[in-house]
């Protein structure tokens, strides 16, 4: 008897206590709701422009006037960086911070997408020319002039002569030869493409590195160059160009970065920037940490997903952020078929005789397109915060073809075109073909990833609405990337890409169609000469005119065409695009977000005003 | 003299067993379908140079015995590779190795400090309402997952703001003078140890009461109090040095688990350790620092356990004329 006693007794503390630790959250009643881009709101964000003071080229900010001092706190998911050398970055999150270090010659007007001076005063394209003329007597954070023997040596020495991370290198060659780089005075440099070749201009926004401190690591070669300014560098070492400099590494808990202070952007009074003291990137693992220390107050940005949105949209009413839409993501999602007719080494058929008929058949796909729910989805996997998608350029794009329209799920559509192609139908509703084949067919996703499962589930209740059998397998990551890119053996898979708002040809690997990302259609080593199918040859066609064209308006009518191609042809269903949320304190000043810079791109105009 | 030749013959054992763990750990890892590459792989900008170069250096184009081969001639020379990031293994591990450390001796240290007491108060004064209360709490310490007692701790930190959403320093660390970092380090050790401590504290309090109650009812024990030696002596002189072998063991165990032992409760509090670094890796099938920590967790079982028994060999006559 005593012991029951004890026992309610402890029961009772720990319950106690453990009501006295939690307060209710905030319930949230609110449906979510179709978000569009009205929604977003559009800073009127004034840019910076150049003038010079004292005979010096400064770029000066046209935004507010601030306070100094101050420590914006942000975080990063994962490991944090390999290395703070931007020309060894590989990941996200090096290239990040050794972004904020250096400044390239160029950079990306946040707002229409245009390339800009940066580092660079002013630049003129003439065909295959580009002159670049730099600023006159700015200097990196020691002191020293930045000149046009950083730019060559930059160009020359470390890009072209291939060292660290060469996917930049690899990028400019231009049938086999790369472009040339010159010094015509101490601030003046010319670049020349063997052809004339559109993307270059938005490549010269590789950061630029003071010759004086690299130039001894890269005479040691490769060898030490890839270990070079790496995260275990005495931060002293760093001499840079950019708004901050690394201050202070620890791993697995946080880079601190601190203000250049010979920084060549200055505000109306002619104050140089930025305002800001520090930046501080804490390396947290996972997303619920980064949320946790968000609502803890350690941190005063956070990018939010899914159901975090709501919860954080009701809380932002009382309390010190705000949260704001940034418009869509550059991520797309899609559902891709196997349409591969090829044969492996031992003579059997990557994707049977009996499905390939299915998938290359255009009417097949257009029918499987327009069974998908994509509004349906938007609203039940994504929370409302995506926007659905039919061309492979995200909906940010400065290139995307407008003339696409969006349509709703059209059974009857369906239905129709499966007929054309001689599909019917049994009394029970299954669906055969001209051959009295049941379709039946696998749909892969990556395990793990509940967003694409999801979408995953109810891709199989849309496609057993027309009466075929869908069998969805999640399987590990590493695996399907195999069966992709490697075993073939696959028959219809979704996934998602990451693009770019601002240059297509970023995404030849995937239209290109010996590219080595051209999922629909893998062609591996043995099979690059195999034929290429009708529309195929097009899309060749458009990215590698697409390339050469060197203005905007040439480039986009390319551009368009393979996104109708895509568009009516269906190799890649497109399902939608995720719209970025972000949640900032209110303290900070200065804030334009743009659906091309995010939420902080104009770090060294930011301030901090306290209520 | 005896006792020396006996450890080396235990450090001699202990190869082979390194030999087959090894072996058994690196061809489960390269023989699993987790590719390095993959994230590479599906990365449109990522050229086919680079996939080549990379798959290159990382040596996964060769078969694996010879990659094996080739990890193991450099571990007997003491290198231990360099992880996929080109980054070397031993600084990695060097960085992590010291915070963890700080973490898991500050609990050990305090779990036997207050659990031995506890629960020899607990055996002596058995059945007591004391000895119930007791039994109730580490009843509970024992049955509430790390991980889950760790997230109810942060988000008390969280609605509460007394204690930092985990990590180890606060981001002005570096412009502190030594108490306020001494202070600052305390302050965010509290909740991760309040975690490990109650856990290890409700093991250990048990094992003590347990062991200590089996030999109270001996007959020795029966004897000398019938002798009329005070109650006192009776338990520590008599008792005590009787009941704690089995704990020496634990001892061991407890050496083993000293770079290991917390992984989870330092995942949640995102806990700068060597617990974060190796689960990441794993993730990355990042084949040199999982292979050098997995052979670290095996020297350390090997050696807590030598340990165990050298003490045991000291403490516990028996054994000693036994072997």
């Amino acid at each position: 008897m005593r012991r029951v006693i004890y026992v309610i007794l402890a029961i009772l503390i720990i319950l106690g206590v453990a009501k006295s630790c939690l307060r209710a959250d905030v319930a949230n009643f609110d449906k979510p709701e179709l978000r569009d881009k009205a929604d977003t709101i559009f800073y009127d964000y004034p840019g910076q422009k150049n003038v010079t003071v004292n005979g010096v080229d400064y770029l000066q900010s046209q935004a507010q006037l601030g306070n100094f001092g101050g420590t914006f706190v942000t975080s990063t998911i994962g490991e944090g960086p390999k290395t703070f050398n931007p020309f060894n970055a590989k990941d996200n999150i090096s290239s990040t911070m050794s972004e904020i270090m250096y400044d390239g010659l160029v950079t990306t007007d946040v707002v229409t997408g245009e390339t800009i001076p940066k580092l660079a005063k002013s630049f003129t394209v003439n065909g295959c020319e580009y002159i670049i003329h730099l600023r006159h007597g700015i200097k990196w954070s020691d002191g020293k002039p930045i000149t046009a023997d950083d730019v060559v040596f930059t160009w020359k020495d470390i890009i072209f002569g291939g060292y660290g991370n060469t996917s930049t290198r690899d990028s400019v060659v231009i049938d086999g030869k790369l472009p040339t780089v010159e010094k015509l005075d101490n601030y003046t440099v010319k670049f020349v493409t063997p052809k004339p070749f559109a993307p270059f201009l938005r490549m010269l926004s590789s950061p630029i590195a003071p010759k004086h401190i690299f130039e001894p690591a890269v005479k040691r070669g490769k060898a030490y160059f890839d270990g070079y300014l790496s995260t275990n560098t005495n931060p002293k070492e760093f001499v840079t160009s950019g708004a901050f400099r690394i201050k202070e590494y620890v791993p697995a808990q946080r880079a601190v970065f601190e203000k250049n202070p010979n920084y060549y952007v200055i505000n109306k009074k002619d104050e140089k920037l930025p305002y800001l003291d520090r930046i501080v990137y804490l390396i947290v693992g996972d997303i619920n940490n980064q949320v946790l220390k968000f609502e803890g107050g350690e941190l005063d940005e956070i990018s939010l997903q899914g159901a975090n949105v709501a919860r954080f949209k009701e809380m932002e009413k009382h309390s010190d952020f705000k949260v704001y839409n940034i418009g869509p993501d550059t991520g797309t999602m899609y559902i891709a078929m196997n349409m591969n007719n090829r044969k492996d080494e031992k003579g059997k058929y990557y994707v049977p005789k009996i499905k390939q008929k299915w998938f290359r058949d255009k009417n097949f796909r257009q029918a499987v397109d327009f069974a998908i729910d994509r509004d349906n989805m938007v609203f039940n996997i994504a929370n409302g915060l995506a926007q659905p998608l039919f061309t492979p350029e995200t909906l940010n794009s400065i290139f995307l073809n407008k003339n696409l329209k969006p349509y709703p799920k059209d059974l009857n559509k369906s239905l129709e075109l499966l007929k054309k192609s001689g599909f019917y139908w049994d009394k029970t509703g299954k669906l055969f073909d001209k051959s009295k084949n049941r379709v039946e067919f696998d749909l892969y996703t990556n395990a793990g990833n509940t967003e694409r499962e999801a979408i995953g589930v109810m891709v199989k209740q849309d496609l057993e609405d027309l009466g075929m059998k869908v069998n969805f397998k999640p399987v590990e990551f590493n695996s399907l990337v195999n069966k992709l890119m490697s075993t073939l053996d696959w028959d219809m898979v979704i996934m998602g890409f990451t693009g770019s708002p601002l240059e297509p040809n970023g995404g030849k690997n995937v239209w290109l169609s010996d590219g080595t990302l051209h999922i629909f259609n893998q062609r591996l080593e043995k099979d690059l000469n195999s034929p290429r199918d009708g529309f195929e040859t097009k899309l060749d066609e458009m990215f590698i005119k697409g390339a050469l064209a060197t203005d905007f308006k040439d480039r986009k009518k390319y551009y368009d065409e393979y996104q109708a191609i895509v568009y009516d042809e269906k190799p890649l269903i497109y399902i939608y695009s995720p719209i970025r949320i972000a949640a900032l304190r209110n303290k900070f000043k200065n804030i334009y977000p743009t659906s091309l810079g995010g939420v902080t791109h104009n770090i060294e105009e930011i301030y901090i005003k306290e209520k | 003299m005896q006792i020396l030749l006996y450890i080396l013959k235990r450090i001699l054992q202990t190869i082979p067993l390194l030999i087959i763990v090894s072996l058994i750990s690196f061809f489960i890892i390269r023989l699993s379908p987790v590719d390095p590459l993959a994230e590479l792989r599906l990365n449109p900008s990522v050229s086919k140079e680079t996939l080549q170069a990379e798959t290159q250096r990382l040596g996964l184009d060769r078969p694996i015995i010879v990659q094996y081969g080739k990890w193991a001639k450099s571990f007997v020379k003491g290198d231990l590779g360099v992880t996929s990031n080109g980054e070397k293994v031993s600084t990695k591990l060097a960085e992590r190795i010291p915070n963890t450390l700080l973490l898991t001796i500050i609990v050990i240290f305090l779990s036997w400090v207050v659990g031995i007491p506890l629960g020899i108060v607990a055996a002596v004064n058995w059945k007591t309402p004391f000895d119930r209360i007791l039994t109730v709490l580490t009843s509970i310490g024992m049955a509430i997952p790390s991980f889950f007692f760790a997230v109810l701790l942060l988000i008390f930190a969280v609605k509460t703001g007394w204690f930092p959403v985990g990590g180890l320093t606060s981001s002005n660390f570096a412009d502190m003078s030594f108490s306020q970092k001494f202070l600052d380090i305390t302050h965010h050790l509290i909740l991760p140890v309040t975690v490990l401590f109650t856990l290890s504290l409700a093991g250990l309090q048990r094992q003590m009461r347990g062991n200590l109650l089996d030999v109270l009812d001996s007959d020795y024990v029966k004897f000398a109090r019938a002798k009329g030696i005070s109650e006192f002596k009776v338990i520590f002189k008599h008792a005590l040095r009787n009941a704690v072998n089995p704990l020496i063991t634990l001892l061991g165990f407890e050496f083993a688990g000293l770079l290991s032992g917390a992984a989870l409760t330092e995942y949640v509090f995102q806990y700068p350790g060597l617990g974060r670094l190796i689960l990441e890796a794993v993730l990355k099938s990042d084949i040199n620092l999982v292979m050098a920590s997995l052979m670290m967790g095996a020297v350390m079982l090997i050696a807590g356990n030598l340990i165990a028994d050298i003490l045991l060999i000291i403490t516990d006559p028996r054994i000693r004329n036994g072997s």
